[in-house]
């Protein structure tokens, strides 16, 4: 027996997304099962059901290194600031 | 998977300060042990009742009137197995008991399930005052919990056990209002059913909660016992009375002051004995999952065999 990670997704909507986990022998055993024991009332169309020990998990150091990267975004405030400025600017000098 | 993104505090005053800042626990992270054991065993009672109560469900199939009920009753049935299913992985992930422990604990005897499987469903009317107010209050209990879990894989898997709960009283509330529309002896009938059900039922939420009760304390439940209780008494006293029916509670009376209802002393013996597994039908409840359990030892056998889906089906 062996540990499978399910994930469903609705057709044409969403991402694939974990629903949960079950035990089974083998794969098409888990297939009959995923089905069983989490797509009762049509909770999805696609279905993904992979062994846990093939997913790759690394540590959260790896994942998110890069909480402190803030030229990675620009705030909004900062532009809606500038707008502001321009604005005040342009109305200061008016057209001739 | 690689079992390596494992989170540790220094000290559970850490800890703390990480679930009081909302955080969230993963199995795979260095938890407290104290935290580990007390959810662990949180997960286990409401999976055993879970799995208790798809029994009980089970037992009604043969017994529910009428085809569309029946199925209804068919697929609460798989529902309530489900959940169980569902949250004994959730609970093995935490690496305390297995599966298979878990479930012959149980059947041993030695764990607890929720008091009102503790008692015998004796007629129809006591399977609808069971899908309708006992569900209603493993409902309150489950949504509560769900509102501010801190942890994830529990509180991920709720969401989905809770929307199946609602569906399950939809179907009691239809089937008291057919009770209810009944002829005098089915409105008799329920009535019997209140009298049996009120007070377990209303014993489920527990005794008031303790002011150091680590559950609350460690944002596992988010309500008090009391405030989940009085929410209920407020719900049911005024609907059933609407129908006609009468709550058998003498102390019960409503405060004109405070515009609520108040519930009389709930005499707490009857629950102490379920927790002991020595509750009016603790034995036969028990004893008849373990034949159960021995009797479908083939299929688990089957299924572990590693055999395809059409050499199950032929063997």
């Amino acid at each position: 027996m062996a540990i499978f990670e399910v994930f469903l997704k609705k057709d044409g909507r969403d991402e694939f997304r974990h629903v949960g986990a079950l035990d089974a022998a083998n794969d098409e055993l888990a297939l009959v099962s995923a089905r069983e024991c989490y797509v009762r009332r049509a909770e999805g169309d696609l279905l993904w059901v992979v062994r846990r020990d093939n997913i790759l998990s690394p540590e959260r150091e790896f994942t998110a290194p890069n909480a402190d990267k803030p030229h990675r975004h620009h705030s909004g405030e900062a532009v809606a600031a500038r707008r502001k400025a321009l604005r005040e600017m342009t109305k200061a000098q008016p057209d001739e | 998977m690689v079992l390596c993104m494992s989170r540790s505090w220094s000290s559970i005053d850490d800890f703390e300060a990480f679930l009081n800042n909302g955080g969230i626990v993963e199995s795979d992270d260095s938890m407290p042990d104290e935290y580990r054991l007390a959810v662990f065993r949180f997960i286990e009672l409401h999976a055993n009742s879970e799995q208790m109560g798809g029994l009980t469900e089970r037992d009604w199939i043969p017994r529910t009137p009428g085809l569309r009920h029946k199925m209804a009753v068919i697929a609460k049935t798989q529902d309530e197995f489900g959940h169980a299913h569902l949250l004994y992985m959730v609970a093995a992930d935490m690496r305390i008991k297995t599966r298979r422990e878990m479930v012959e604990d149980l059947y041993a005897g030695k764990s607890r399930f929720h008091n009102v499987f503790h008692y015998r469903a004796k007629t129809w009317g006591h399977q609808v005052a069971i899908a309708f107010l006992v569900d209603a209050a493993a409902l309150a209990s489950q949504q509560a919990v769900f509102k501010n879990c801190s942890y994830g894989p529990y509180r991920r898997i709720l969401k989905r056990i809770i929307s199946e709960e609602g569906f399950h009283m939809r179907l009691g509330e239809d089937r008291m209002m057919r009770i209810a529309q009944g002829t005098e002896m089915q409105r008799e009938m329920f009535q019997q059913a209140i009298d049996d059900w009120w007070w377990p039922a209303l014993q489920l939420f527990g005794p008031d909660s303790k002011p150091n009760d680590m559950l609350l304390r460690w944002h596992i439940k988010s309500e008090r016992n009391e405030v989940l209780r009085d929410r209920w008494v407020q719900k049911f006293v005024p609907m059933l009375q609407s129908y006609g029916f009468t709550i058998p509670d003498p102390g019960l009376r409503f405060d004109d002051d405070e515009d609520r209802w108040v519930a009389g002393p709930i005499d707490w013996a009857p629950l102490k004995k379920t927790f002991a597994n020595v509750g009016p039908d603790s034995a036969r409840r028990i004893s008849e999952a373990s034949a159960h359990w021995e009797e479908s030892a083939w299929v688990r056998q089957a299924l572990a065999a590693n055999k395809t889906v059409n050499e199950l089906v032929q063997a």
